[in-house]
């Protein structure tokens, strides 16, 4: 089976055949890069570094209604994610995918939820590589990913010049090539040879990294390191760091009823550095400032997760690096964790 | 320019008191050409303190950021003072904290910093785009002078400087115990040019214009966190009973959160721009505050943070407020 | 939504009205006999002054197309000054909701004293009519039960 190529000038035409489905692409509002749902093939913006928000909130969307009821009517109208149909998300970063890849450990850990892994099903991921970071910031391969990763999408695509590689991964990969018949061709011979040098050279423009080994191991025995102190200092506990991270996966569930009883269930993305996140009926907070709840962070990212799911809960995307307001880095805090 | 010297001396001294326990100054980010807040105990952490046109944060909202734990049995509370460091426009917030009672003005050691501007980090990312090995940025004479992986460039001044610096009236602190330079006079005003373009826009256009902005908004509530007038407990934004906006994101709970925010810092906010800079989607918030510190300042000449024995704008009235809009 | 050739439109508006003044002035227009629209509906409050300018983005929110807001004629609070600062909060909202996109005409005040019926019927019909001809509050409003 020949690797596929798809030139730049069909790009259109098959983002114009995938809009058959539910196409998301990245796309800019004002200057601001966001996966959004596009029907015309023009307001795909492949030329970018990476979103903002991470595509996470296509199969984990910032807010779901889960059922609804209404008064007089005995049965709950459930949620049914397949109406939502097949999705494909054209163009995310490959840390982006694997993310989603360890999050699903955990939402088919102890109970199989029902959403998350249904639009895990329902949705193709088309990857695009990154030949150069999207940021100085990036540390992917410290966590066990790289600029070309494959982990967690159906189709890898690499910029080649004038037209993109096209790697499929897994069967539905296979298949959405298959609705690309005609936009794609073959490749030449050479070509994956050529992307898996890209790749190490892709690799080799990625400037920061950490010595993970040994850090899920060591961070319980910091629980009272007065490093949580100095680090959270600046934090301004807003939830800027995970919503933007493509790992962290909290989220409430609240009920909103209208005024005659009639309402929805829905859940909604949740940040574990908000003061309310660990508040307690009673009053009391098990987490009561900043310093906890960034131990918490850290340590439930670098060592609860590793310790059940044999994975590090961080794909190096940089974004909370970026856009911490106070520049918390979480490069910085590893670094103290492993001098600690 | 701070004699950096001068301020680290001032620094020592100011942190080696009994009655203060800590001190909030800056210091140097951890990439690129960013600053970022520094928190010193003791007089051998002032050397890693600095001032320069990208020290952009607004350290005043830590005086009311702070949590304040119960204290354990048979401890005595810390009554300490905390010593911060401030430009001119975070001064305002400290005079208008002040002003509302957040806390008495012998509880803080103000540290003012009379300033020339602070750059606009995006700009400045956008211009040197992946510098990761520390650089510094100095103003001198109405450049900013960029230092980076080994070379010096020099932009002029208004190509990098932060929008809300373009428009300073108070460059040099409102209170302070001591400053720490010379004296800057003003040097720009707000004409509030785009505000009333904006004003003037058809309904249709204004609408579409704030409903893709509020689209974007991730409520991730930094902007609310970030700001130093946001220091309520029991913040409107957050409540239950009664839930004033949801917590689920979308365009009508959006909006609701973005009016009531805007609204509660009608005749409070002192326009140090922290939320706009901190705002992941982009939203122009500068554009609702100033819309508010406009009508404010038109209807009831009122400038907020720059009187601490003045009263609260909602909290008085005069015979005279207008009231055409009346039936 | 510029089109408002919709005769079927029927504009609904919440008011607050303050007991002393605006409260008994409606009640008198209804002891009056005098026919207004019945559009409004009625909050009754003690004192605008206690209207909390937010109430009028939460009406607005929920459905409403339109925001009245009744109390004393200034230097007549029951309260003394309430009416004072109601005038300076909702100078402010209905500026700001304006430059939001929000049309004036949804959100208006009125003094209305005990003894003025007949005014309160002019109060509905301007109110009334200035929200019908700009149609359906829709731009923020609730998407109720939406999935």
């Amino acid at each position: 089976m020949a690797v596929k190529k798809l030139s730049k000038e069909k790009i259109g035409e098959a983002l114009k055949e995938l809009s058959k489905f539910r196409l998301i692409a990245p796309a800019r509002s004002d200057e601001v890069v966001i996966f959004k749902e596009i029907a015309d093939p023009e307001e795909a913006y492949l030329d970018y570094g990476n979103s903002t928000v991470p595509p996470k909130k296509v199969v984990f969307p910032q807010t779901e209604t889960l059922f609804r009821f209404m008064v007089g009517n005995p049965e709950l109208e459930e949620k049914n994610v397949e109406e939502e149909g097949t999705t494909v998300i054209f163009g995310l970063r490959p840390c982006d995918a694997r993310a989603m890849a360890i999050v699903e450990k955990l939402f088919s850990w102890d109970y199989d939820d029902p959403y998350f892994l249904k639009r895990r099903e329902l949705t193709t991921l088309v990857g695009m590589a990154c030949v150069e970071p999207p940021s100085v910031n990036c540390f992917c391969p410290s966590v066990g990913g790289g600029p070309f990763g494959k982990e967690g999408l159906d189709l890898l695509l690499t910029d080649m010049g004038d037209y993109y590689l096209v790697q499929s991964l897994t069967d539905k990969g296979k298949k959405l090539e298959e609705t690309l018949a005609s936009q794609l061709e073959d490749a030449a011979g050479g070509d994956e040879k050529k992307a898996e040098g890209m790749a190490a050279e892709a690799e080799g423009k990625i400037r920061r990294s950490i010595k993970t080994e040994g850090i899920p191991e060591k961070l319980p025995g910091l629980w009272e390191n007065d490093l949580w102190k100095k680090v959270s200092a600046a934090c301004l506990g807003c939830g800027i760091c995970t919503f933007l991270c493509p790992t962290c996966h909290c989220f409430d569930i609240q009920d909103e009823v209208e005024e005659l009883g009639d309402g929805r269930r829905c859940r909604m993305w949740d940040s574990c550095m908000f003061s309310e996140y660990s508040l307690h009926a009673s009053g009391h907070n098990p987490r009561p400032t900043r310093r906890e709840r960034t131990r918490n962070r850290i340590s439930h990212k670098y060592s609860y997760y590793p310790s059940r799911f044999d994975v590090i809960a961080c794909v190096g995307c940089g974004r909370c690096i970026n856009l911490c307001p106070v520049n918390i880095d979480i490069l910085d805090i590893l670094e103290q964790v492993v001098d600690a | 320019m701070v004699d950096i010297n001068k301020l680290r001396e001032i620094a020592a001294e100011v942190i080696s008191r009994d009655d203060v326990r800590e001190l909030i100054g800056y210091r140097p980010g951890t990439y690129g050409f960013r600053a970022r807040p520094a928190f010193v105990t003791g007089p051998e952490e002032v050397d890693r303190l600095i001032f320069t046109p990208a020290c952009v944060n607004n350290l005043a909202t830590y005086i009311t950021l702070e949590e304040k734990l119960p204290v354990p049995r048979g401890q005595e509370p810390d009554t300490r003072k905390v010593a911060v460091m401030v430009k001119g426009c975070d001064s305002r917030a400290l005079v208008q904290q002040m002003e509302e009672k957040a806390y008495g003005r012998d509880q803080v050691v103000v540290l003012g910093i009379p300033c020339t501007g602070v750059v606009d980090m995006a700009r400045v990312e956008a211009r040197f785009p992946g510098v990761l090995e520390l650089g510094e940025i100095a103003l001198e004479g109405g450049k900013f002078v960029l230092s980076f992986d080994g070379k010096v460039e020099e932009v002029p001044k208004d190509e990098l400087l932060a929008d809300k610096c373009a428009r300073c009236r108070y460059p040099t602190p409102l209170v302070y115990d001591q400053l720490l330079d010379d004296e800057v006079a003003r040097f720009a005003d707000d004409d509030y040019s785009d505000i009333e373009a904006l004003e003037k826009r058809s309904m249709e256009d204004k609408w579409g214009y704030w409903e893709e902005k509020f689209s974007r908004c991730i409520r991730c509530y930094s902007c609310r966190n970030v700001c130093p007038m946001c220091y309520c407990e029991d913040c409107v934004l957050d409540r239950i009973n009664p839930t004033w906006m949801r917590r689920s994101v979308d365009i009508s709970e959006n909006t609701a959160f973005h009016i009531a925010r805007a609204y509660h810092l009608a005749g409070r906010c002192i326009q140090c721009g922290e939320c706009q800079r901190v705002c992941p989607a982009k939203i122009p918030l500068m554009e609702l505050n100033r819309k508010f510190y406009k009508d404010v300042g038109e209807l009831y000449d009122y400038e907020p943070g720059t009187n601490v024995e003045a009263a609260p704008l909602l909290a008085t009235f005069s015979v005279e407020d207008r009231e055409d809009f009346i039936l | 939504m510029g089109d408002n050739t919709k005769t079927d439109f029927e504009p609904n508006i919440v008011a607050f009205l303050c007991n002393w003044c605006s409260y008994a002035g409606a009640d008198l227009a209804g002891t009056s006999r005098i026919h207004y629209p019945p559009n409004v509906r009625v909050i009754r409050v003690m004192c605008s002054g206690r209207v909390n300018p937010l109430f009028v983005m939460n009406a607005l929110q929920q459905g409403a197309d339109g925001v009245l807001i009744s109390g004393c004629h200034p230097g007549d609070c029951h309260y003394m000054q309430g009416n004072y600062y109601a005038r300076r909060r909702f100078n402010l909202m209905r500026n700001f909701l304006e430059y939001l996109g929000v049309e004036p005409e949804r959100v208006r005040m009125s003094w209305v004293s005990a003894s003025e019926g007949a005014k309160w019927k002019e109060v509905i019909e301007e109110v009334t009519e200035g929200v019908r001809t700009v149609g359906p509050m829709d731009k923020f409003k609730r998407r109720q039960l939406n999935w």
